[in-house]
C-alpha cells in the first residue's frame, strides 16, 4: 500500500504538491502566531525602565498579546479551513484512479488507509517545511509589528524547541483531518466507477457538507443575535467573529450556491464559448466549489473584519462626540484645572489626568489584575462635561468609579497601584456607561490621588464657554496652559490616531493570512486544471483551438471567482448585520462603514490572481496534441 | 436453439437475472429475467448489437452491478446478495477483469501493476512469480515500464497479466480487443485461447465476430434477452475455413446480422 502512495505522489504532483503547500503555510502562520503570541506574554522591560513606563510597558504587553490572539486564532481557523479543503479536493479528483483499486480488489479499509497514509506522509513533509518558512513568516510579522509600534524596538519572536513538535502534529492532524471525511466516502466509490469517464461524484453535496454547513449557519445566526447583547467589548469581539463563521457556513453549501450564482455572472465570452463555460459550471460543481472556497473565506474574512473594525471606530467617534458637552479641549501636563477656570470666558472644565495604574480585584482562587488606566477627575466636573455619567456626583470618600473601558466589577473594594504608590483598597461605587471607543479603567477623584503622582502626567481639560464669548478669544488665552483645540477638531484627529492604529492591526492580522487565502484559491484553480487534460483535448478535437480552449476555462473560472467573490460579501454582510445590531444597542444609533476601497483592491486582486493563473494552466494543460491524450488512456 | 448442458460444474449461474435502469415510463430492462449456465474451464463469447445488454450482464455476472431480481451464482457461492467486504475478497481472489480500456494504474510499472492484486490481499510475491506470469503474456522484457511507454497492446497483455496473477476461477473480458489493431487483436486473443486450453473459465464481450469465433460458444443477445446460442457443435464439421474449435467467423456474423435486423 505504501509503495502505491509513493508511486501516486510521483505521478500526481500538481496534486500534491498543492496540498503540502497549503499545509507548509498553514503551519509556519500557526506556528510564527504562536510564537510570537509567548514571546509577547513573556517580554520582560527593560532594567531602568522608569516605573510609569514600566506600568506603561505591561498595558502595551497585554494589548499586543490580546491582538497576537486574534492572530493565532485567525491563522488557525485559515489553516483548518484551506488545509481540509484542500486535502477533500485532491481526494475528489482521485476517483476514477480509487475506483480502480477497488476493481483490482483492494477493499474499502485499504482505501482509506491509502488516503490516510498519504495524508500522514503530506502533512508531515509540508510542516517540516513549515517550520522553517514558519521563522520566515515570524521575522515579517514582528518586524510589521515593531515598525507599526506595537512592540518595542528590541521584540523578537523566539525559538522554542517543542515548537517543532506542535508544528509537525499541526501538520499531521490537519492534514488527516481534512481527507478523514473525503476518504471514508471515496473508500465507498464503486468500482464500475472505474469504467467510466465522469471522475466526478454524481452527488456533490453530501450529508457531510449539510451538517457542517448547517452547524455554521446557526453558529452565524446564533452570534448575530448575541453580538447586541454583549456589550461594547462582547459585541465587538464577536462581530469580529462572525465572517470566520459564515463563510465556512456559505462555503460548505458552496456546491449548491456556486454554481447558481457563477451563472448568473456574465462570462464576456458571448456564443459557442460562453455556453460551453457556463455548461462546465455547472457540470464541474466539486472543482467549482471548490476554487470558490478560498475566494469566500478572503472576501469575508478581510472585508468582514475590516469593515466591523471601521465602523466600531466610526461609532466610538459619533458615541464620545453625543457624550462630551464640551467647546474647547487642551492638552497638557499635570493639574491644570485651576488654570483653565483662571481664565476669563471659561463656564466651566473637567480636567483629566491620565495614570498608568494596575487594579487588583477579588480574593483567594478569583483575585486578578488588571493593567489600565486611572482617570483622576474631579467628579461633578467630570458629570457635567460627560452626560450619562451624572453618578459621579455622588461619589464621596475613598471611592472610585469604573471608568468607560474598565473591565472590572462595579461594587466591592479594588486596589490601585500607580507607578510610585499605592492607593490603597477603595470602594467600587459604581460605574459609568461603558463605550464602544473605551478609554480608562477606573475614574479617581484627584482628591485621592498624592499631588507628586499628577504633576508630570499627561491631562487634558475640556472646556464649556460662557455663552456670548467668542471662542478665538478665550483659546488664545488657553495657549498659555497648554494645546487648545477645538473639540470637533479633535475628536477627527482622535479618530485619525484610531483608525490608523485599526488598519495596522488589520495589516499585522490579515495581510499574511489573505496572502495564504490567495495562495489556497491558486492551488486550487491548478488541482482543478490538472484533471482536466482529456477534457480539454476533447473540446479541441471537437473543433475549438487552443486559444479558444484557454478562453472558455478563463471565462469559467472569472464566473467561479466573481461567485466567490459575492458569496464572501455575503458572508461579510452577516459580520455587518452584526456591527449594526452591536452599534445601535450601545451607541443608540446603527452604524456601518464599507471599506469600499479596501474591496475594490481586494477583489481586482484576486481576479488578476485566478484568471492569470487559469490562462497559465490550461494553456500548459494543452501543450500536447490532443490527439495524444485521447489514444493514451492512462 | 440448443439447451445449456446441466450445471455440474459452471463457472457462472445466472437465475432470472433482472436489471433496471430508470424508473416509470424512462426504464429500460438492461437485463430481462436470463438464465444462462456458463461452463467451468470454457470460453463463453457474449454478443449482441449496441445496448442489447451485454456490458450489463457481464458486469452482474462478475458482481460489479447488484440484480434488481434473479441469483447469481459464481462457482456454486451465492453473490446475488453478498456485502461489499464479500465482493471485494472475490474480486481478489475469483475473478480477474480485462477491459476495453486497460485500466492500468499510470504511475505503477508494469511488473507493480501485476503484483498489484495479490499485495492488496496481502500476499507478497516474490519477484520470480510476478515475472513469470508477464512472460507468459510475452512481457518478460517490459516489467519495469510504465503503461504509457507501452503499446496499446503490450498494456492489455499486461492488464491480462493482472487479471490472471491470482489464478481466477473466472475471467471477465469487456472488449479486450475493442481498442486494439488487429496484429495486437490476434495475440490478446491467441493468448486467451491458451489460457481457455489450459482450463481457464472465460466471459468475454464483444461485438466483433472475428474475436467471437475463438471462443467455445457464443451467446447471443438482444433487449437483454438470450435470443441464441452457438456452439462448436453447430458449426459444419471440418469445413476448411473453420477454427480449432468449429466456429466460423462468417457464421457468427450472420446470426449477428439477423438479430441486428
Amino acid at each position: 500500500m505504501f509503495r502505491i502512495s509513493r508511486a501516486g505522489l510521483a505521478e500526481r504532483w500538481t496534486l500534491f504538491a498543492g496540498a503540502a503547500l497549503s499545509v507548509c503555510l498553514g503551519v509556519a502562520l500557526v506556528q510564527s502566531s504562536l510564537l510570537l503570541i509567548i514571546s509577547a506574554a513573556t517580554l520582560d522591560p527593560p532594567p531602568g525602565l522608569p516605573a510609569a513606563e514600566r506600568l506603561r510597558f505591561a498595558e502595551n504587553a497585554d494589548a499586543s498579546v490580546a491582538m497576537l490572539g486574534v492572530l493565532l486564532g485567525t491563522a488557525t481557523f485559515l489553516a483548518v479551513f484551506i488545509i481540509s479543503s484542500t486535502f477533500g479536493f485532491t481526494v475528489a479528483q482521485r476517483r476514477r484512479d480509487l475506483a480502480l483499486l477497488r476493481l483490482v480488489g483492494g477493499s474499502r479499509g485499504q482505501l482509506r488507509r491509502l488516503l490516510l497514509g498519504e495524508a500522514v506522509l503530506l502533512g508531515g513533509a509540508g510542516a517540516a517545511l513549515g517550520v522553517p518558512a514558519g521563522l520566515g513568516v515570524m521575522a515579517v510579522q514582528s518586524w510589521l509589528m515593531r515598525t507599526m509600534g506595537f512592540v518595542p524596538d528590541g521584540f523578537r519572536g523566539q525559538w522554542r524547541t517543542w515548537i517543532l513538535g506542535v508544528s509537525l502534529g499541526t501538520g499531521i492532524v490537519l492534514a488527516v483531518a481534512g481527507v478523514l471525511l473525503a476518504a471514508r466516502r471515496a473508500s465507498r466509490v464503486r468500482p464500475l466507477e472505474a469504467l467510466r469517464d465522469s471522475g466526478e461524484a454524481a452527488r456533490v453535496m453530501t450529508a457531510g457538507r449539510w451538517v457542517v454547513g448547517l452547524i455554521f449557519l446557526a453558529g452565524t445566526i446564533a452570534m448575530v443575535i448575541v453580538a447586541p447583547h454583549g456589550g461594547p467589548a462582547g459585541g465587538q469581539a464577536i462581530s469580529l467573529n462572525v465572517p470566520m463563521c459564515a463563510a465556512a457556513a456559505v462555503a460548505a453549501f458552496g456546491p449548491l450556491l456556486v454554481p447558481a450564482v457563477a451563472r448568473l455572472v456574465p462570462t464576456g465570452a458571448g456564443g459557442p464559448l460562453g455556453m460551453l463555460a457556463r455548461a462546465n459550471l455547472r457540470d464541474g460543481r466539486r472543482r467549482s466549489a471548490s476554487v470558490a472556497a478560498p475566494v469566500i473565506v478572503l472576501v469575508g474574512l478581510v472585508l468582514g473584519q475590516a469593515g466591523a473594525a471601521m465602523s466600531f471606530t466610526t461609532a466610538g467617534i459619533e458615541e464620545q462626540h453625543r457624550a462630551l458637552t464640551a467647546d474647547l479641549v487642551v492638552e497638557s501636563t499635570g493639574p491644570i484645572g485651576s488654570k483653565v477656570t483662571a481664565v476669563p470666558g471659561v463656564a466651566s472644565a473637567s480636567t483629566e489626568i491620565q495614570l498608568p495604574a494596575r487594579i487588583a480585584y477579588g480574593a483567594g482562587e478569583s483575585a486578578e489584575t488588571e493593567n489600565g488606566d486611572a482617570l483622576a477627575v474631579d467628579p461633578a466636573a467630570y458629570a457635567a462635561a460627560h452626560p450619562g455619567s451624572e453618578t459621579l456626583r455622588n461619589l464621596t470618600g475613598r471611592a472610585i468609579m469604573v471608568g468607560p473601558g474598565g473591565d472590572i466589577p462595579s461594587e466591592g473594594t479594588v486596589r490601585v497601584e500607580l507607578p510610585e504608590t499605592t492607593l490603597g483598597d477603595l470602594r467600587v461605587a459604581g460605574a459609568v456607561p461603558a463605550t464602544l471607543a473605551g478609554g480608562a479603567t477606573v475614574l479617581v477623584p484627584a482628591g485621592l490621588v498624592p499631588p507628586d503622582q499628577l504633576t508630570s502626567a499627561p491631562s487634558r481639560a475640556f472646556v464649556r464657554l460662557a455663552p456670548g464669548v467668542p471662542a478665538a478669544e478665550v483659546a488664545a488665552a488657553l495657549s498659555h496652559v497648554g494645546q487648545v483645540s477645538d473639540v470637533d477638531a479633535w475628536l477627527t484627529a482622535d479618530a485619525e490616531a484610531r483608525a490608523s492604529t485599526n488598519n495596522k492591526i488589520m495589516v499585522v492580522v490579515l495581510g499574511l493570512g489573505a496572502l495564504y487565502a490567495l495562495i489556497g484559491t491558486v492551488n486550487s484553480v491548478v488541482i482543478g486544471a490538472a484533471a482536466r487534460r482529456r477534457e480539454f483535448a476533447e473540446a479541441r478535437v471537437t473543433g475549438l483551438s487552443r486559444r479558444q480552449v484557454v478562453r472558455a476555462a478563463l471565462a469559467e473560472s472569472t464566473a467561479v471567482t466573481v461567485a466567490g467573490v459575492i458569496l464572501g460579501f455575503v458572508a461579510a454582510g452577516a459580520a455587518y448585520v452584526a456591527v449594526l445590531g452591536t452599534t445601535s444597542a450601545v451607541t443608540g444609533a446603527g452604524t456601518l462603514q464599507v471599506p469600499w476601497g479596501l474591496a475594490g483592491a481586494v477583489v481586482a486582486a484576486i481576479l488578476v490572481v485566478t484568471g492569470t493563473t487559469s490562462v497559465v494552466t490550461s494553456w500548459s494543460a494543452t501543450r500536447e496534441r490532443p490527439v495524444v491524450l485521447l489514444g493514451a488512456r492512462e | 436453439m440448443t439447451t445449456t448442458t446441466a450445471a455440474t460444474a459452471t463457472a457462472v449461474s445466472l437465475r432470472g437475472v433482472t436489471k433496471v435502469y430508470g424508473k416509470g415510463a424512462a426504464a429500460v430492462r438492461a437485463v430481462d429475467a436470463v438464465d444462462l449456465d456458463l461452463p467451468r474451464g470454457g470460453w463463453t463469447a457474449v454478443m449482441g448489437p449496441s445496448g442489447s445488454g451485454k456490458s450489463t450482464l457481464l458486469h452482474l455476472a462478475a458482481g460489479l452491478e447488484h440484480a434488481d431480481a434473479g441469483r447469481v451464482l459464481i462457482g456454486g457461492t451465492d453473490i446475488t446478495d453478498a456485502g461489499d467486504r464479500e465482493l471485494t475478497d472475490l474480486r481478489r481472489t475469483r475473478i480477474g477483469f480485462v477491459f476495453q480500456s486497460f485500466n492500468l494504474i499510470g504511475s505503477l510499472t508494469a511488473e507493480q501493476n501485476v503484483a498489484l492484486p495479490l499485495r492488496l490481499g496481502g500476499r507478497r510475491p516474490s519477484r520470480s512469480e510476478v515475472r513469470e506470469v508477464l512472460a507468459s503474456v510475452g512481457l518478460g522484457d517490459r516489467v519495469k515500464h510504465r503503461p504509457r511507454e507501452m503499446s496499446g497492446g503490450q498494456q492489455q497483455r499486461v492488464a491480462l497479466a493482472r487479471a490472471i496473477v491470482t489464478r481466477p476461477e473466472v475471467l471477465f473480458a469487456d472488449e479486450p480487443t475493442g481498442a486494439l489493431d488487429s496484429a495486437a487483436a490476434r495475440t490478446v486473443l491467441d493468448l486467451l485461447r491458451a489460457m481457455a486450453d489450459a482450463g481457464q473459465s472465460i466471459v468475454m464481450v464483444t461485438h466483433d465476430p472475428g474475436a467471437a469465433a475463438r471462443a467455445d460458444a457464443v451467446v447471443f443477445l438482444r433487449d437483454g434477452r438470450v435470443v441464441d446460442h452457438l456452439t462448436g457443435a453447430d458449426a459444419p464439421s471440418k469445413h476448411p475455413t473453420a477454427t480449432q474449435n468449429g466456429l466460423k467467423a462468417d457464421t457468427i456474423a450472420d446470426r449477428l446480422a439477423a438479430w441486428e435486423r
